[in-house]
């Protein structure tokens, strides 16, 4: 049936959206982390880390440069920044996942209503026959 | 589309203008308001210049012709890259950007009256439609060649290459050209059903056989049927595929070889940023690419995609696919795109 076949086009439009959001927030949460670390490793006496080397098992690592941050930009160019331009630079990657959450999320409203309404008229189309007999088509 | 780029755009070319500005404003103290007074109470060079002259002079330190240096702009360039970079722009192409807006400013003379801001925008606008290339007019293309013009769509998964056969067949199919679609994507579960709903939804026919079928029979099919019925365009939809999966690859190897297509047509999305340029250079490189769809662009505040793709490949960039509807698709108009990453904010 074609209105079945367009509510499953749009659930696997709407699933690639919902992914995509996904990536979205693991992106923001992990620059979320990353500037507590770089604020904390400044901050912690003698740069002391805590580093994590796998399987749960964490070794005490002393940073040596904590100021000179290597930093991917984009385009795979990792460039030298100072910590603190670091976390500028990351708090408006921050703001940037954000604004395309804000829009992913308003494109998958749209898809999710218009699931909505397919499948109001799928309801109807299912009840009709049972309400009224042919003649009323 | 683009927002983000456009607004770091801004900033480069404010810092640009103003970098230049610093240097065609006279120095805080030259501006020689001299009082066209008793010439000898003056000392120095200015003292024996009669008052008419000193006026000249005056608007020539104001609004002097200068010489832009490579030193008066090596800040604001570097800045530049590194807004490029931070929006994905690929390497190569941030250098052959900044290489041009280096080579049309260094060393050129402001004319009298001649805006610091428009010298800049001129120059960031030549250097952004060099990379951008010329794009692709698809209509021109099918109107100048023998029909049926056959168009294979290629891509890896995910990308909306389904999606974007439906909205150029659209596209097409308003700009009067008679089309066909072939449902090449016989591997993924639902394809050919979504493909068919979108091409009834257009009012155009599509050839398609069973799930699992030979992708490279249907298409064939296609070709077929549109040469028996003179039909102007076959789009050819087919699987997606990851350029290092050698078996799909053979695969499209052959479909090449059966349907012999007019142009191969890349499908990735904008949002992909420097990875969907690093995916097309792979693909033109094993089954070659000789134009570029990119679709989400809607969603892409960075824009490096869009801005780096066609010259790191060097195949142009065909159409933007803009939102969900089939009208969102817009042929790539470089020159609109600059215009709207320089003059709009």
């Amino acid at each position: 049936m074609m209105l079945q076949q367009y509510l499953k086009d749009y659930g696997q439009q709407a699933e690639i959206f919902v992914e995509q959001l996904n990536l979205l927030e693991n992106g923001r949460m992990e620059a979320f982390a990353a500037i507590e670390a770089l604020e904390a490793m400044v901050a912690a006496e003698e740069n002391t880390v805590l580093l994590q080397i796998g399987g749960g098992a964490s070794v005490r690592a002393k940073v040596l440069e904590p100021e000179k941050i290597l930093l991917a930009i984009g385009a795979e160019v990792v460039v030298e920044r100072s910590n603190k331009d670091a976390i500028e630079f990351l708090k408006e990657r921050i703001m940037e996942m954000e604004a395309s959450q804000k829009r992913v999320s308003e494109t998958l409203d749209k898809l999710r209503g218009q699931m909505n309404e397919i499948n109001k008229r799928l309801e109807f189309g299912y009840q009709q026959p049972v309400a009224e007999p042919e003649d009323e088509e | 589309m683009f927002g983000g780029l456009r607004e770091r755009l801004q900033a480069a070319r404010n810092r640009l203008s103003s970098s230049i500005g610093s240097v065609a404003a006279p120095p805080a103290a030259e501006p020689v308001v001299t009082p066209p007074l008793p010439a000898d109470v003056l000392t120095g060079p200015a003292k024996t210049i009669a008052p008419s002259f000193v006026d000249k002079v005056k608007v020539l330190v104001l609004e002097r012709e200068f010489i832009v240096s490579d030193k008066n702009i090596a800040d604001a360039l570097s800045e530049l890259e590194m807004t490029l970079l931070e929006s994905d722009v690929a390497l190569p192409v941030t250098d052959a950007i900044i290489a041009s807006v280096r080579k049309n400013l260094v060393g050129k003379h402001r004319k009298i009256g001649e805006s610091v801001d428009g010298m800049v925008v001129s120059a960031l606008k030549t250097a952004l439609l060099d990379v951008l290339g010329k794009g692709f007019d698809l209509r021109e293309y099918i109107t100048t060649h023998p029909h049926p013009v056959k168009i294979l769509f290629t891509g890896v998964n995910g990308t909306g290459k389904t999606t974007s056969v439906a909205k150029i067949g659209s596209y097409l199919h308003k700009q009067g050209f008679s089309v066909v679609i072939g449902a090449g994507d016989t591997y993924r579960a639902g394809a050919i059903e979504q493909i068919a709903v979108h091409a009834e939804r257009i009012g155009i026919k599509v050839i398609q056989h069973q799930e699992g079928a030979d992708p490279s029979a249907v298409l064939f099919d296609t070709v077929q049927y549109a040469i028996s019925h003179k039909i102007d365009v076959v789009l050819a939809d087919t699987a997606g595929r990851f350029h290092n999966k050698s078996n799909l690859m053979n695969q499209l190897d052959k479909i090449k070889r059966v349907m012999k297509p007019d142009l191969v047509v890349y499908v990735d999305e904008a949002v992909a940023g420097n990875d969907a340029v690093i995916r097309a250079a792979e693909f033109d490189r094993t089954v070659g690419a000789d134009a570029i769809v990119l679709t989400k662009a809607d969603m892409d505040s960075r824009g490096g995609a869009a801005i780096s793709i066609a010259h790191t490949i060097g195949k142009p960039l065909m159409f933007l696919g803009v939102g969900q509807g089939y009208d969102d698709i817009i042929p790539f108009d470089p020159a609109g795109v600059v215009d709207e990453l320089l003059d709009g904010a």
